[in-house]
């Protein structure tokens, strides 16, 4: 990838993983993250002391996220925090992955949600930043309010 | 997506609300995995019993409700708390306990096998080689993955259970001969004899292999022979702490290694890394530094403890006690329990002072009886997770190092060179 221009993307296609509408400001993390030991699904905390963005809360974000890692636990994570309403609005992921996917995809059942799961290049994740304004449709298009 | 005709009938919702969600959960697997075929299981190591928060319960009360049961044989992971000894970590102290115990409960109505241990591989019954299965927990998977030659994903929670209802899983990744190939090499043959003797070494060795190898698949060459199952479970538990490492092969100990070339299935090797003592010296230091303060405890039994681990322990104790005032753990399964217990070693180490502990572990939080302060431990496991979740900081020793640290009051690491 060249240089990006700092308003040059307004969309980007991602692939669907889970389908959903979502609308929220990025957080993109710079490292993986286990949701199991690593994060609080009741504050919706990372507390993992070793991850970058240690402490940032993750509620009503679009979560861009390189994948997760470690533990099989993350899935329970990822659908407890949804289901207390401390999770994010939507996941972007750097990697196909599984366990956020499945996390997801039980909690959009057992409580009626409408969570997406999108995966992009890592290089078009390079291209959001923290605190933008993200809007998904069902497709999958992310688009980006600077 | 090439589905049965069960399985569409499953999708469809023809079978029951719990059966279409535990396939729409499969088929959303392997649209993720970007494989089009589904396998067939013949074993499933459950994870889920767990409890990491309310949505547990909800999601095995839905199963449950909706008429849901088990395809193959499924044996539960530890849960949070003791089933057996409940006061450990209380369910009248706390809502999340509570659930803690209905959860376990909830999986037994589900009809698993209520084994509670993360060393299901130390039962009878296990896997064959070539089996196609479901592991979840980390180091049970690497277990079954490296050391029987049995073939598993990690699985995480939820489509560990939703594979033990269909009895399928993805035809993807480790299921597959490609993916199984050595692609980096650990040389251990440098180092001396007596430090390859040392039970210490193996979980120091884990610890190195997650640290270095990323998404490769490690094999370790220059393992002498004696290297047992106890050896083989530290690499495994400790190679998915520090990484993950869901496969490994030992170089004419493991059954998909009689050779370098054969457990590299032909390719040629990426890297070849060879060990030294100053790279175990390192991993030590990584575990925990021995501080200043006072000994508070040791915790043995991460994972679950085996019998001849138990044979160990009992002889390298002998007679002597562990001194007073410090809290000894060490967890088992029930399984495992029973063994020790016919031949009279858990009522003899509970009279030394020593706690055993079956169904869970003590190195996550909340907590067991306040577990705080400086602990020793013989497993890298421990020594990696344990101070993020709980007051204590780590030591970490061989098995006999331990048992000196516990019957004199303090650290002992005199026993090698390493330290």
């Amino acid at each position: 990838m060249g240089a990006v221009v700092s308003n040059a993307v307004s969309s980007i296609q991602a692939r669907v993983l889970i389908p959903g509408r979502a609308s929220g400001e990025a957080l993109v993390l710079d490292d993986t993250l286990s949701f199991w030991g690593g994060f609080d699904p009741a504050k919706g905390e990372i507390i993992d002391v070793h991850h970058p963005q240690f402490g940032q809360r993750v509620g009503a974000r679009v979560l861009f996220i390189p994948e997760s890692r470690g533990s099989a636990g993350t899935p329970g994570g990822i659908a407890e925090t949804l289901r207390n309403g401390t999770g994010p609005h939507a996941f972007v992921l750097g990697e196909r992955d599984v366990n956020i996917g499945v996390g997801t995809l039980v909690a959009n059942r057992l409580y009626n949600m409408d969570v997406p799961v999108l995966v992009v290049t890592l290089d078009q994740m390079a291209q959001f930043r923290s605190g933008e304004t993200i809007e998904i449709d069902r497709r999958g298009l992310i688009s980006v309010k600077r | 997506m090439k589905l049965n005709q069960l399985d569409q009938e499953r999708l469809d919702g023809k079978l029951g609300k719990a059966m279409q969600f535990a396939m729409q959960t499969i088929v959303t697997a392997a649209h993720i995995d970007q494989v089009d075929s589904l396998i067939d299981i013949s074993f499933a190591h459950i994870d889920a019993c767990f409890y990491n928060g309310r949505a547990h319960l909800d999601f095995v009360n839905y199963m449950l409700e909706h008429g849901a049961t088990l395809a193959v044989p499924s044996w539960t992971n530890n849960g949070l708390v003791a089933l057996n000894d409940l006061s450990l970590r209380d369910p009248h102290a706390s809502r999340e306990m509570d659930e803690a115990r209905q959860l376990m409960q909830a999986y037994v109505r589900l009809g698993c096998n209520p084994v509670w241990t993360c060393a299901p591989y130390q039962l009878p019954d296990r896997p064959k080689l070539g089996a196609h299965i479901v592991g979840s927990e980390s180091n049970a998977v690497s277990f079954y993955n490296s050391v029987i030659g049995a073939r598993s994903n990690k699985y995480g929670d939820y489509l560990d259970v939703c594979a033990a209802i269909i009895g399928r899983v993805p035809f993807s990744k480790l299921h597959r001969d490609e993916a199984r190939a050595a692609e980096l090499v650990f040389d251990v043959s440098k180092l001396p004899q007596s430090v390859l003797d040392n039970d210490l070494f193996y979980h120091l060795l884990g610890h190195v292999i997650g640290r270095r190898s990323g998404h490769r698949i490690p094999a370790v060459t220059g393992l002498a022979a004696s290297c047992n199952e106890d050896d083989l479970k530290a690499i495994s538990a400790a190679g998915s702490s520090s990484g993950s490492v869901p496969l490994f092969h030992a170089v004419g100990i493991t059954p998909e290694a009689a050779t370098l070339e054969i457990a590299c299935q032909g390719a040629a090797v990426e890297q070849v890394i060879e060990l030294e003592i100053t790279d175990l010296q390192q991993a030590r230091r990584e575990l925990g530094v021995n501080s200043e303060r006072p000994l508070a405890g040791i915790a043995l039994g991460t994972p679950h403890f085996s019998f001849s681990e138990f044979e160990r322990l009992v002889d390298l104790l002998g007679e002597r006690r562990v001194q007073a005032g410090l809290v000894c753990y060490l967890t088992t399964s029930r399984h495992v329990y029973a063994q020790a217990a016919e031949r009279g070693w858990t009522d003899a180490l509970e009279v030394a002072g020593m706690k055993i502990i079956t169904d869970t572990c003590t190195y996550f939080s909340p907590a067991i009886n306040g577990l705080e302060g400086k602990i020793m431990t013989n497993s890298a496991k421990w020594a990696y997770y344990a101070p993020g979740m709980l007051p204590v900081e780590a030591v970490i020793g061989s098995l006999a190092e331990c048992v000196e640290s516990a019957v004199s009051g303090e650290v002992r690491l005199d026993q090698w060179a390493l330290s």
